[in-house]
């Protein structure tokens, strides 16, 4: 109880340490948005006979007439009361569409992060418990072929293999197929509404749009996880410990997996924290090549137009989240190793 | 507990699945469905909403009427709108007064909004009212040809209503067959009207109010938009209904994959293919490709005008007598166009057609001269700006121009710049020479003219300020003469001709890759899909 009671405090003090590094995000991106020469008015109006009037009534729209203090009072203003702003890309408020992407980029990363942790461990430890062999060999070739191929190369070769010559995977655009006549609209996770509807077909239908975007991203992150595995594990492998309980003629699986894994996990989850963030922001290119609805192309796509309101808020959205996936390292490592808990 | 909050979360399933239960399910084939997969993204419903995506305009078109039509001549492969052709569309019929002054329209009598009532002069002239009032995309568009106050509208009984110019125009009526004159249903629009917002403009990005041949059924900004036909739609040529129940416009950024999807007959049209994926796509032959210049269009180099040393007219010459043309032409869109350089005439065109093949010619020696001439035998630097949306077609002309001007002495500097940031230096005219195309919606040579080079205003791209130009122009407008009109449209044109602020390349053409059953495609000069005159065979 008292451990649980800690653990709170400990949360709740780092969720206001944050608070102050949040908004230098803010102000930072709202500046940096206002010093790139494009401008968002000029882009837009660009019917057959938009003028200087038009311009010029886009810009006062936007609020971009006015001094950039005064912007920048109102967009802490509107922050403050949940509004990101609109988007001139979409024509939709800001929150709404990343409420409505989010759980599709997360979706992506969610399941491309597990198909990676679930090759990159066992390739990870098995290169580990026999270096130098043929087996070290062969997982090192692949996680370097998959972090030196870039992913939209490796997205459109699967699309090429899978879809054009093959056939057997769904085309490329989007989380359903586009004739289906219904979602499930519940969590935004289309995988957990199918389940929740008890909806298999679907379920199906979902997951296979998602192997190979899935499978891009996981072939592209199995470099670090594996490698840092290996390292760690190489490390835990030589310490006093093990050898002791090899001495002691425990069985090797479990010297392997409860002692040694346990205690090489802490920068595997570190890593994993860290390429997890990056995914998120930078799954960018495959969301593109897959059509997917993901917040990065979304982004992506409001930068190339100078559009404001989305890329700040896609920045905001992704601080906040950096903030979140550290701390829930940090409270993984306290499971993986009693004594971090402590420091 | 457990169980309890099982079966909550199965009522919970249970009632979305209500909620997402279409109301009727199966009634379209494919066949019957039409999915078009575009790089873009429509983001408004309003499409006279200021920044309304060039996507908007295309959905606008099939969601709303308007009360009069361009009419489609045949061209190779398909057709083409024909702006000299009018016909009416929520009108029944219209009449012009002899002094071209008035304009009365009839509505057709059985028309309904989307919401089954009728359509009344009531509607009709509200919604004519709040485009030229409310602050939108066709107020500006109907102040060209002075449709300016709610006042030049009069119901003059419950089906008919009268349009009055103060002087005739050439471009009155069919300025009124654009998409942003959208007819709109007042009854409803106004329910969601407000005290700040008495046109109801924030309502209306998000849904319709209209009677056009199709609903939208479903809107996922930056997704999809499937449109449901409208089976109650009578307002087509002959009240023919449109073949296709059902259509999805669904965005796919990553332009090989549309590529993939329509040859692989997952999608059935595509009108933004990479230039250099077409031909590859034409010689597999499992596509149907329908190609036709932008005739309402050019590609072209603009120098600015009032910028050292372009204010030299000899220096916009020896530059254009230096440039390649050929070999740009084939290196930027592979030769898929029609060529607006090598005109055999000088002084004045052969009639008043615009834009037409002007006489630039290749020549180098003249260059050189010119450049003398002009006092810069010895060169200069400049920029030449292209902007990265355009990159695959402009990159290899960039290069072209770099290498062609290096030779007569000209030193220039490649200025690859992102989209938002060249249209920002193009409108404040800080570009001393760049590539970029243009379109007109009313494509009259003296509309293109007064558009493209004339006044202070964002499409005069080479900044350009001509007495005789701005008057002639200014005079054509209302000059209903057709012989006075030609003879006034090739001054103008010889004008540019020797004068130069633009240097004109080409008419790229339009491609749509479809499926080989499709028929019927007609190009639109607002570069979009109307899904009404297509059909599967």
């Amino acid at each position: 109880m008292r451990a649980l009671r800690s653990a709170g405090r400990r949360v709740g003090g780092r969720l206001l340490a944050s608070l102050p590094a949040l908004f230098g995000v803010v102000v930072l991106t709202f500046l940096l948005m206002r010093v790139l020469p494009g401008d968002p008015a000029v882009f837009f109006a660009s019917g057959p006979t938009a003028g200087q009037e038009e311009i010029e009534a886009l810009r006062k729209e936007l609020g971009l007439d006015q001094p950039i203090p005064i912007q920048l009072v109102r967009y802490l203003g509107d922050i403050a009361h949940g509004n990101l702003g609109r988007s001139l890309t979409t024509g939709q408020p800001v929150m709404t569409d990343l409420r409505r992407r989010l759980p599709a980029s997360l979706e992506l990363t969610f399941s491309a992060l597990a198909l990676a942790l679930s090759l990159a461990l066992p390739l990870g430890i098995l290169a580990a418990l026999r270096p130098g062999s043929l087996l070290d060999h062969a997982v090192r070739l692949v996680c370097t072929m998959g972090v030196c191929v870039p992913t939209f190369v490796s997205g459109l070769l699967l699309v090429y293999v899978f879809y054009v010559v093959l056939g057997i995977a769904p085309d490329p655009t989007g989380r359903i197929d586009i004739f289906a006549s219904s979602r499930p609209e519940i969590t935004g996770f289309l995988l957990v509404d199918f389940a929740l509807m008890g909806d298999w077909e679907g379920w199906w239908a979902a997951a296979s749009q998602l192997i190979l975007p899935a499978s891009t991203m996981a072939l592209f992150v199995l470099a670090p996880l594996a490698r840092m595995t290996r390292a760690s594990m190489l490390a835990v492998l030589g310490s006093d410990f093990i050898r002791t309980a090899r001495s002691l003629g425990l069985a090797e699986g479990r010297v392997i997996v409860v002692y040694a894994l346990r205690n090489a996990l802490v920068p595997v989850l570190t890593i994993t924290g860290i390429v997890f963030s990056t995914m998120l922001g930078a799954n960018v290119l495959v969301e593109k090549v897959f059509s997917w609805p993901g917040v990065a192309s979304y982004a992506l796509d409001a930068l190339l137009a100078s559009d404001y309101a989305p890329v700040q808020g896609f920045v905001l959205l992704m601080a906040s989240i950096f903030v979140l996936v550290n701390l829930t390292v940090d409270l993984l490592y306290g499971l993986a190793d009693p004594r971090a808990t402590a420091a | 507990m457990r169980i309890g909050r099982r079966g909550g979360l199965r009522g919970l399933a249970g009632a979305a699945a209500l909620a997402a239960m279409p109301r009727d399910a199966g009634a379209q084939t494919r066949a019957e469905t039409l999915r078009q997969v575009t790089g873009n993204t429509i983001n408004t419903l309003d499409l006279t909403m200021p920044g309304a995506t060039r996507e908007s305009f295309g959905i606008g078109m099939q969601v709303y009427d308007r009360l009069v039509a361009f009419g489609k001549k045949p061209v190779l492969g398909g057709f083409s709108f024909d702006h000299t052709n009018i016909r009416g569309e929520l009108a029944e019929s219209y009449t012009v007064s002899p002094d071209g002054t008035r304009f009365t329209f009839r509505i057709r009598r059985d028309s309904k909004w989307h919401d089954g009532t009728p359509v009344t002069a009531e509607d009709v002239k509200w919604s004519l009212d709040r485009h030229v009032s409310a602050n939108s995309l066709a107020k500006s568009q109907l102040q060209i040809s002075n449709w300016v106050s709610p006042d030049q509208f009069r119901i003059l009984d419950p089906m008919t209503v009268e349009a009055v110019l103060a002087k005739p125009d050439r471009r009155g009526l069919m300025n009124l067959c654009v998409p942003y004159v959208i007819m709109i249903n007042s009854t409803l629009a106004k329910k969601h009207a407000t005290a700040d917002d008495p046109w109801a403009q924030q309502w209306m990005k998000e849904n319709t109010a209209g009677g056009g041949a199709y609903t939208v059924e479903s809107n996922r900004p930056g997704e999809q938009l499937i449109l449901r036909r409208n089976d109650a739609w009578k307002n087509g040529p002959e009240g023919k209904l449109p073949f296709f129940r059902r259509i999805i416009a669904q965005t796919v950024p990553e332009a090989a994959t549309r590529a993939s999807l329509v040859e692989r007959g997952d999608a059935d049209l595509s009108i933004d293919l990479l230039a250099s994926d077409v031909p590859a796509l034409q010689q597999r032959g499992r596509v149907k490709i329908f190609s036709t210049p932008i005739a309402n269009g050019f590609t072209h180099i603009a120098f600015n005008t009032r910028m050292a040393p372009f204010d030299n007219v000899k220096v916009r010459q020896a530059i254009g007598a230096a440039m390649p043309y050929e070999d740009m032409f084939q290196a930027s869109i592979f030769g898929r166009g029609r060529k607006l350089y090598g005109g055999n005439w000088s002084e004045l065109p052969p009639d008043a057609s615009f834009p037409r093949p002007m006489p630039q010619h290749t020549d180098l020696a003249r260059a050189k001269r010119l450049l003398t001439e002009a006092g810069f035998a010895d060169g200069f630097r400049t920029t030449f700006s292209f902007s990265a949306g355009q990159a695959a077609a402009m990159e290899p002309l960039a290069a072209l121009v770099k290498e062609a001007l290096a030779r007569i002495g000209i030193q220039v500097e490649l200025q690859k710049m992102p989209d938002a940031q060249f249209n920002t230096a193009q409108a404040e005219k800080r570009l001393p020479m760049f590539v970029d195309g243009a379109t007109a919606w009313l494509p009259e040579t003296d509309y293109y003219v007064r558009l493209y080079f004339t006044r202070d205003q964002r499409w005069n791209f080479s900044n350009y300020n001509n007495p005789e130009i701005n008057a002639l122009t200014e005079a054509a407008q209302f000059e209903l003469d057709p012989v006075k009109y030609e003879a006034m449209c090739r001054r103008m044109v010889g004008i540019l001709a020797q004068e130069m602020p633009e240097l004109f390349l080409w008419q790229p053409n339009f491609e749509a890759v479809m499926a080989r059953n499709l028929e019927g495609f007609t190009y639109q000069y607002y570069r979009q899909i109307d899904f009404r005159d297509l059909s599967r065979a």
